[in-house]
């Protein structure tokens, strides 16, 4: 137990360390020479640095990953740990490990979205909320934070694969989130017409959105098939595949809700700053789904 | 047409809203309606919002607890308005019966245009076409028109474009689509929608669902499997530290008299048979019976106990030395009293009071049946008697709640659920992209107009279509 929790510990500290330097990378750049016409980057969508931005840029890069590695290396042990007192490993079997998992799935999401694109910005915001999950788990009182072994409800291979692909698709609905603060963040700068160089750092207006619209379409699948694990989960444990549980219900609730924005983004007006305030929406519905309803509302679900 | 099709279909259908009197005026203004993307948002929305009523209010309560928590007017308006029931009312099933009509609409009008453009298109297009499109691009290339409509062709086969060519007076005109896929996966998940909601209410119409207290070693006759189902065996695991780790419960079903499957059940772990799904559910002591008490015998002068025994339920024993017979002929778990009927019976399921009655046969002339209370030795007196007889425990017997269901439904829930996620997940990661090219020869070699446009994943497409643009820059032929 001991070993999980310092781990968990130090990724903690990581990524902390991790969006510290993801801002200093975005205040050390001077974007002003290579500004492009807005929606025409001039030479793709990756960021060329040099001096001190791209150095901070790397360092930020490593210790995220460096991050991304404990962050594996607590979850494994924390299924080692589970292992050795009741037999199942899934290290999501309660709101602190859900939380920590959260966290790596969002990590290595935005690690992806880093390598793919070449953006580096975009950590400022994305690592930001990875940190924020892993402060959150660590916050909780001592008792949740410990492996206890399964009540007989949960213990079920179902648990491996139901779980862990809804927490992945609520790390997909962050990473939408966070990128739905940079945009109105950036939005507003330019609106208002200020020539700060920390927004003109950021990549422009039209990549923020297609990113955020890109996690959103990762996360709505991964979703549906959460749900729908989950009913047949419920199917064999409660005797009905559908009993309007509450975290069910807010589960489908968060599915309704970007079902609206995948069809609103095909109606006129349904992009950038509209999308980026309901992507941010989303976002906080899903904390609810995640967080409010596990202590706000009683139900079924055995979590916490 | 740009990739966002539906927005330009919208707009149409808006314009087309000239009023009109006969029925096919009357059926385009209701399809219209029917497939409006505008109805589907607002269905989401209110569905979510609907919805979330019932994880606030208790559903399905028993009235004083709404009344104590609410007061009596609101919950005559939550009566009203269904509010305790939510997802059964009339008006949920509605907006959930609108949102089938809706997606089955949005199908009907929509797929046939895609399911033909898998199979056709347009290939031969003006120039100002290409180059109005939004990803467009001049690219002067030396060689012959044929040659380079060969080596783009090659290129965009290689990365998996189905490639059309036509020519004409000005130059080979080249048509080339990918990712349909992703289109028909959309449609995919709405025909999803109404199968789920279909396979749901045929199971709440042709389903049951029922609550058994079963006892170990009895046997219970199913009437709506028209089988007989037997508990062998309750019994829970413990892990190391006391917590449980398992209900556990062996039945066996029995049809037509002969025993045909043995399952031991555990809570993630139903038995099935004949589409009935028997699950554990919950357990507990029974209340109407015991498996053995312990009964001390005591002297009614000197209070010395004379004996103790264990006495199974309704077994008579013998106990010779002191001239006694007893058996155990009745349990109760919480002793009521009806005075009217004069009948014991258990108030409750606790064991709040127990009581066991005695069937005593004493020195073969004194016969009594008296009740011995657990936690009231020596309340009642037996007149004529010797002795004074002491409940000191019992083992209760476990009985093991099932949850017998029948849902004939659930087969078409999976398959819309299978529809939905594989539908979904083909439409968010498959993107339907189209590119026209016109190669029209120049003074030095060719100019290739190429043009593009993408359902959707813009970023993506444009760093493909800078690529090939770099490429097709680069052929040599
Ligand atoms: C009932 C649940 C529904 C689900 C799960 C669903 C799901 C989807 C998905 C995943 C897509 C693909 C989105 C994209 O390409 O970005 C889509 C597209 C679409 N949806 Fe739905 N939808 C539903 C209901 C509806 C309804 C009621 C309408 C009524 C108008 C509708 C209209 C459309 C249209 C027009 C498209 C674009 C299709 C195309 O690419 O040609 N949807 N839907």
């Amino acid at each position: 137990m001991v070993q999980s929790l310092l781990l968990f510990d130090m990724t903690f500290w990581l990524y902390l360390a991790a969006f510290a330097l993801y801002v200093g990378y975005i205040l050390a750049r001077r974007p002003g020479r290579e500004l492009a016409p807005a929606g025409h980057p001039t030479s793709g969508m990756g960021e060329s640095d040099d001096g001190w931005s791209a150095q901070i840029g790397q360092v930020a890069t490593i210790v995220t990953a460096f991050g991304l590695v404990v962050n594996s290396v607590a979850l494994l042990a924390r299924a080692y740990e589970r292992m050795q007192i009741s037999g199942t490993f899934a290290p999501w079997s309660n709101q602190y490990e859900a939380m920590a998992y959260v966290s790596w799935a969002i990590i290595l999401g935005y690690l992806v979205l880093e390598f793919r694109y070449r953006i580096k910005s975009v950590g400022a915001f994305v690592v930001g909320i990875g940190f924020i999950a892993m402060g959150a788990a660590s916050l909780l009182p001592y008792r949740y934070q410990t492996a206890e072994p399964l009540v007989p409800a949960l213990n079920s291979y179902w648990i491996y694969i139901h779980v862990s692909v809804t927490l992945t698709s609520y790390a997909a609905f962050a990473m939408a989130g966070g990128l739905g603060v940079m945009y109105l963040l950036k939005e507003r700068a330019e609106r208002l017409g200020r020539r700060s160089s920390f927004f003109a750092a950021l990549p422009d207006l039209e990549t923020i959105d297609e990113l955020g619209y890109k996690a959103i379409m990762v996360g709505f699948p991964l979703l549906a098939f959460g749900v729908i694990l989950g009913a047949m989960w419920a199917n064999y444990a409660w005797g009905g595949y559908w009993s309007w549980d509450p975290k069910e219900t807010w589960s489908l609730i968060v599915f309704l809700i970007y079902g609206a924005y995948v069809h609103a983004r095909m109606t006129r007006g349904w992009e950038g700053r509209r999308a980026a305030i309901y992507a941010i929406f989303g976002f906080l519905m899903v904390i609810f789904c995640f967080w409010g309803v596990n202590f706000l509302l009683s139900g079924l679900h055995a979590y916490a | 047409m740009d990739g966002k099709s539906p927005v330009v279909v919208e707009s149409q259908a808006s314009q087309r809203a000239a009023p009109g009197l006969g029925w096919s005026e009357i059926k385009a203004e209701l399809a219209g309606f029917f497939a409006s993307i505008k109805l589907a948002m607002f269905l989401f929305i209110i569905l979510a919002l609907t919805a979330t009523i019932g994880t606030v209010i208790q559903q399905g309560d028993r009235p004083e607890v709404y009344i104590e928590e609410y007061g009596e007017e609101t919950y005559r308006w939550f009566l009203r308005l269904g509010f305790t029931d939510v997802y059964h009312t009339w008006w949920f099933s509605s907006l959930l019966t609108l949102l089938c009509i809706n997606s089955l609409t949005c199908f009907y009008k929509r797929f046939p245009a895609i399911w033909r453009s898998m199979r056709q298109d347009k290939v031969g297009v003006a120039l100002p076409f290409i180059q109005g499109m939004k990803h467009t691009a001049e690219i002067p290339v030396a060689g012959s028109k044929e040659g380079v409509a060969e080596g783009i062709v090659q290129l965009l086969a290689e990365k998996g474009y189905r490639v059309l060519a036509k020519n004409d007076r000005q130059g080979v005109n080249l048509y080339a689509t990918k990712g349909i896929l992703g289109r028909v996966g959309a449609h995919m998940a709405h025909l999803s929608a109404t199968i789920i909601v279909l396979g749901g209410f045929i199971g709440s119409y042709w389903g049951f669902q029922e609550f058994g207290v079963c006892l170990e070693g009895e046997t219970y006759h199913i009437p709506k499997g028209q089988f007989d189902l037997r508990v062998d065996k309750f019994w829970i695991d413990y892990y190391e530290n006391g917590a449980v780790q398992s209900y556990n419960s062996t039945l066996t079903v029995i049809d037509e008299g002969r025993p045909v499957t043995t399952k031991t059940i555990t809570v993630n772990d139903p038995l099935v048979y004949k589409g009935v799904w028997f699950y554990q559910s919950s357990y507990g002591d029974a209340w109407d019976q015991v498996e053995m008490a312990r009964l001390s015998v005591m002297d009614k002068e000197t209070d010395a106990v004379l004996e103790t025994v264990d006495l199974e339920w309704q077994k008579e024993a013998d106990l010779r030395k002191l001239g006694l017979k007893l058996t155990v002929t009745d349990f109760v778990a919480d002793f009521g009293f009806n005075s009217i009927e004069k009948r014991v019976y258990s108030k409750t399921v606790e064991h709040a009071n127990p009581a066991i009655r005695l069937a005593l046969t004493e020195r073969q002339s004194l016969q009594a049946t008296p009740w011995i209370f657990y936690h009231y030795p020596g309340l009642f007196d037996i007149a004529g008697s010797k002795y004074r007889f002491e409940l000191v425990g019992y083992k209760p017997r476990k009985f093991t709640g099932l949850q017998i269901t029948k849902d004939p439904g659930v087969k078409m829930v999976w398959t819309g659920s299978t529809m939905i996620v594989v539908g979904i997940t083909l439409s968010s990661f498959i993107y339907h992209r189209r590119l026209w090219a016109k190669v029209i020869p120049s003074n030095a070699g060719v100019i290739v107009h190429l043009g593009g446009t993408t359902h959707k994943s813009e970023i993506d497409f444009q760093k493909e279509f800078r690529k090939m643009t770099e490429r097709i820059r680069t052929i040599n032929a």
